[in-house]
């Protein structure tokens, strides 16, 4: 039983953290569908920025955490010269495919930029311990603190998006363009600033997920952005693609089978499982868990 | 259907490729009719995972062959002639590896210092046998690396070596139970684990339970502490890299409520440097790993290295740093025995088995296969108020091994 | 004799210049007998080329010709990789050949190639069924984790460990590899790479221009009127998944006869390298979705400029803060990535196919088009 709740633990800690990356990758997806390959380096860049704040907050008197402010300020301006340098031009002349590429080229940019910096290195860093430890015991096995805290903020952040979307000017503009680009240009929306906008925000949101993957992982180095991104990514196709609860349920339902499949029945093949899951959700209901199934207009 | 000429394209790029490719390779009789002038300098090139993934490693080979570089030159050279490096970096990956062999033995360089990972390594050894060029290891330890007449070296141990170390060690504390964590997917510590099981077997300790994980860049190991613990064993052998063991795994398996001893290899070199600021240190009591050398050793030889490299480069050696540099002093002392830079002279020299190498990492000589015979250092980890500190358990030889 | 009719005159044509450049490299190969840079740098460059070739051609089949993404297409690669060496492991223990010589080993090594298009064809075929009811972004997801089940399956199997078809013992790399030559054997087996990437590379292009490839054509410009004109789209989309997968397996055993040694990472998402499964959608939308003249270029510019940056003595020459960054070739790829995406949407070829016969005709197609485009420009210059 004791493993039961353990194994259970684990996949809510290790969904946390996916979810809370994966309502990023929804959020731009939703609006340009563009897979944001570079998202999960915006989490490097955040990670990264924190390992500097952190001791500076900390010499000011303020709680560590108060260091993703910086962190988020950061990365939403990473987020948005991606956008006006790389994005925005190719969206302008080339095809998803090529926007796609680009995406993947800036992820290898950020990477690879974050490695010659000097101050960064390949070499791995190590983050403070950003929140108390201590947790609630459930039997013989303990919930930490900081996980709960990153499910209630997931639980926020995707609240907050979801009220944003759907009830503030911005969001409707946001829908907008998702929508119909042409229309909304029409509709005297500034589909350009909107874009703009969405990036900053799924930048930003990257800084919190950092600031909560360090705090349970707290390890920081140039390629980390690579597989989490990736798992990210599969979160929010699991869940739905765009939808914002959805990338939550998905974050969450691949932790579970990550862990589960560690402690009873494979260690090393915890991802052959994962993407097995992905693999007959999406061939029995092809837009995800909440997707809908929209027709194709002819 | 007339437009099936891609091939043609084709065969059209790869020739512009002969013309091109060809350029990069004019300088390569100079160097090589060289070798036998006294004033010409000795070039020694390297192999490393400079950029990529790997990167640290790398670098931290990099680093200590340019410390000791550095140091030979400024001391008047190896027979008087001037040590020069050329760099290659293979990104991790056994064909730019073999790239960057041939690419070096295109420009005449006889002497490697190379690749830092077995699985790179083992892409280039029979490249460097059929060519007759020295290549000598700083860090690859898989076994089958190295066999006897051949032109390969390495400045560390073996993985069967160093398994066998951690199982002797675990039947001497008088452990009857034990566990492993380790990757499948990985070489180093796959090759760990079948040689810690095999010693096992031989010492009759038994292997209660097993557990891998998908790769080395894994967040969490709790669920694989969690089946050490639910085995009852008292020591969970773990073969991981100093990156992960301070942040994760150790926090990670006490977490999980595991209690005893957890042991390491050296890969746990720099774990101190990589524990989480404010975390509880209390964690690190009773982890014990086997390593090349002692760090905190005071000899003169250590302690001017460390100084050295910490003015240089500003940070603690690593020990891809401490064995780079020891390639490099191998490789002075080999020619200066030889008395010449040539390839297979300096292969007789390093194949020489009484010769005796005083390196950073210990005082030793080579085996027939080309391979250290040195003690282990059994390293203990402990909490020592507000960081972890290092402690010299004991140094195993192989002698203890039976 | 009858007189040729144009598409007869290019078969002469290009029969006549394959031979030549075939037996000008088997001249050269003869004259330089393996020795210095030759043997050093040109023949391995060359067998890299050759499995990189096919690679990114067998990709375009899906990603420009039939306009699904795939994001896992090394995974196939791994699988072709693996056969080959594992199956001429195994021949060698059963001494079918001895020290890679004689009749029997040339024959086992057709064999190891076939073997590992086939498997590959058939992992293609599996792949293939979800790709029936998904698409897009979907799709892409969907072929990224079937690479990754791939590569974690082959880090588990039990006979891919250190010495290969070893016992119970299982590792990211095979070790032993029966097929892998070395420098010398390189420059003697040279016409088998040349021969198996022309076969390769003549069969992928008589499918693009066969009735397959305009039904996939088709399918990519509007599959629900290419339906709607009776063409079967799932069976030419399970079709062509598995075709490419099977000259992805081809690529893989030439991959595995170019290393001594295997390695997982090698056929990774992403790795240090350039070849993963990333790079080569890159090297096809460089190259020109739908060219496959376009990946065949762009696969050899970006191993020549890879292998340069970093092996290349005239770095050297250049300005140290030029070095500094080609101490990072990833950041100089992907610099130059986005510069010729924002330049080139299309990719360098666009959906152009090179051909000798009709050179002289698309030089002037092109210089017209040019002609044009400036005259055009100059029109709305006077007008604006």
């Amino acid at each position: 039983m004791s493993t039961f709740i353990q194994t259970l633990i684990v996949g809510i800690r290790l969904g946390s953290v996916y979810a809370l990356v994966a309502l990023g990758y929804t959020m731009v997806y939703g609006i340009i569908r563009l897979i944001n390959f570079a998202h999960g380096d915006f989490i490097m860049v955040g990670g990264y920025t924190m390992i500097f704040t952190v001791p500076v907050a900390l010499a000011l008197g303020l709680p560590a955490w108060a260091a993703v402010a910086a962190a988020a300020v950061v990365c939403a301006l990473v987020g948005m010269g991606t956008e006006l340098i790389a994005y925005r031009p190719v969206r302008k002349k080339g095809s998803n495919m090529t926007a796609l590429i680009t995406a993947i080229a800036m992820s290898l940019f950020l990477e690879n930029l974050a490695q010659a910096i000097p101050a960064i290195g390949p070499n791995p860093k190590v983050a403070s311990q950003i929140f108390a430890p201590g947790g609630i015991e459930i039997g013989t096995v303990t919930l930490e603190y900081t996980t709960i805290f990153t499910i209630i903020i997931s639980a926020v952040v995707m609240l907050l998006l979801y009220w944003f979307t759907q009830r503030t000017r911005m969001g409707r503009a946001m829908r907008c363009v998702a929508e119909d680009k042409a229309a909304a240009t029409l509709m005297g929306i500034n589909v350009n600033n909107t874009i703009l906008l969405t990036f900053a925000i799924g930048s930003g949101l990257a800084a919190v997920a950092a600031l909560m993957y360090m705090a349970q992982y707290p390890r920081i180095y140039t390629t980390m952005g690579s597989l989490l991104g990736l798992k990210a990514f599969v979160s929010a196709v699991l869940g739905g693609i765009g939808i914002i609860p959805g990338a939550v349920l998905g974050g969450v339902v691949i932790g579970l089978v990550e862990s589960f499949t560690t402690s009873y029945i494979s260690s090393s093949m915890a991802d052959t499982f994962v993407f097995l899951i992905l693999i007959i959700v999406l061939v029995l209901k092809p837009a995800g868990i909440m997707g809908k199934n929209v027709g194709e207009k002819v | 259907m007339k437009k099936y000429l891609s091939i043609l394209l084709a065969l059209c790029m790869v020739l512009s490729l002969a013309a091109c490719g060809g350029s990069s390779d004019t300088q390569e009789s100079a160097a090589e009719d060289g070798a036998e002038e006294s004033s010409d300098p000795i070039i020694i090139g390297t192999i490393s995972p400079n950029t990529g993934g790997l990167a640290a490693y790398g670098i931290g080979v990099t680093t200590g062959v340019e410390l000791a570089v550095e140091e030979i030159n400024a001391a008047g050279g190896i027979l008087g002639r001037e040590v020069q490096v050329i760099t290659t970096d293979d990104q991790g990956d056994p064909t730019e590896c073999l790239n960057a062999f041939n690419s070096l033995v295109a420009q005449g360089v006889g002497l490697i210092i190379g690749s830092a990972t077995s699985g790179c390594t083992s892409a280039i050894t029979d490249a460097a046998n059929e060519e007759e060029i020295c290549l000598l290891s700083p860090t690859a330890t898989a076994d089958s690396l190295t066999t006897e007449d051949d032109y390969i070296f390495r400045a560390c141990y073996a993985d069967s070596f160093q398994g066998a170390i951690a199982a002797a060690y675990a039947k001497k504390s008088g452990c009857e139970k034990v566990g492993v964590v380790y990757c499948a997917a990985d070489v180093y510590s796959k090759g760990l684990y079948d040689s810690f099981s095999a010693a096992c077997e031989k010492y009759g300790v038994e292997v209660a339970a097993a557990e891998s994980t998908a790769s080395m860049d894994v967040q969490d190991f709790t669920n694989q502490f969690a089946a050490m613990v639910s085995a009852g064993v008292d020591l969970v052998y773990a073969p991981f890299y100093y990156d992960v063991i301070g942040p994760y795994v150790v926090p990670q398996a006490r977490a999980a409520g595991y209690e005893g001893i957890i042991m390491g290899a050296d890969g746990y070199d720099g774990v101190p440097d990589y524990v989480v600021e404010g975390a509880d240190l209390s964690a690190f009591n009773d982890i014990y790993w086997t390593n090349h050398y002692y760090p905190g050793d005071t000899s003169e030889k250590v302690q001017s290295f460390v100084t050295a490299y910490e003015e240089k480069f500003g940070s603690t050696p690593s020990a891809f740093s401490a064995t780079g540099y020891d390639c490099v002093y191998m490789y002075k002392a080999a020619i200066e025995a030889a008395g010449s830079a040539e390839p297979s002279a300096v292969r007789d020299a390093l194949a020489d088995t009484s010769a005796v190498y005083d390196c950073v990492t210990g005082s030793f000589s080579l085996d027939s296969t080309g391979t250290p015979i040195k003690g282990a250092a059994i390293i203990s980890f402990a909490d020592g108020g507000d960081k972890v500190v290092t402690e010299l358990v004991e140094v195993m030889q192989a002698s203890d091994l039976e | 004799m009858k007189k040729l009719g144009r598409t007869g005159q290019g078969y002469l044509l290009n029969t006549i210049i394959i031979v030549l450049l075939f037996t000008a490299a088997q001249l050269v190969t003869a004259a330089f007998g393996g020795e210095g840079s030759f043997k050093l740098v040109l023949v391995p460059s060359i067998w890299q080329c050759c499995y990189l070739m096919i690679l990114a051609a067998s990709l375009n089949l899906v990603l420009g010709f039939l306009g699904q993404l795939s994001l896992g297409h090394c995974g196939f690669m791994a699988v072709g990789a693996y056969t080959a060496a594992l199956l001429s492991l195994a021949c060698e223990r059963a001494e079918l050949f001895k020290d890679k010589e004689g009749v029997v080993f040339i024959l086992v090594l057709f064999a190891c190639v076939l073997a590992a298009g086939i498997l590959s064809a058939l992992i293609g075929l599996l792949v293939g069924i979800p790709a029936l009811r998904l698409k897009g972004d979907y799709l892409a997801i969907i072929t990224l984790g079937f690479g990754m089940i791939i590569i974690n399956i082959i880090n588990n199997l039990p006979f891919c460990g250190q010495d290969g078809l070893a016992l119970g013992s299982a590792a990211a790399s095979l070790y032993k590899n029966g097929l892998g030559f070395g420098t010398k054997s390189k420059v003697e087996f040279l016409w088998a790479a040349l021969l198996v990437t022309i076969i390769s590379i003549t069969l992928m292009f008589m499918f693009v221009r066969s009735k397959y490839g305009r039904a996939i054509r088709a399918i990519r410009d509007d599959e629900i009127a290419a339906a709607a004109s009776g063409i079967n789209t799932s069976y030419y989309k399970v079709l062509t998944f598995a075709y490419s997968a099977f000259f992805a397996g081809v690529a893989g055993a030439l991959y595995s006869c170019t290393n001594a040694t295997l390695s997982t990472s090698s056929f990774a998402f992403t790795n240090g390298g350039i070849l993963n499964s990333t790079f080569i959608v890159v090297m096809v939308v460089l190259g020109g979705m739908g060219s496959i003249t376009g990946s065949v270029a762009a696969a050899v510019i970006m191993f020549f400029i890879n292998y340069q940056i970093k092996n290349g003595s005239w770095v050297d020459a250049l300005p140290a803060a030029v070095q500094a960054v080609f101490q990072y070739p990833m950041l100089v790829y992907a610099i130059v990535l986005i510069v010729v995406i924002m330049f080139r949407p299309r990719g360098i070829f666009g959906s152009y196919e090179f051909s000798l016969i009709n050179l002289k005709r698309d030089l002037k197609a092109a210089l017209e088009r040019r002609a044009a485009a400036r005259s055009e420009r100059k029109e709305a210059r006077s007008n604006g």
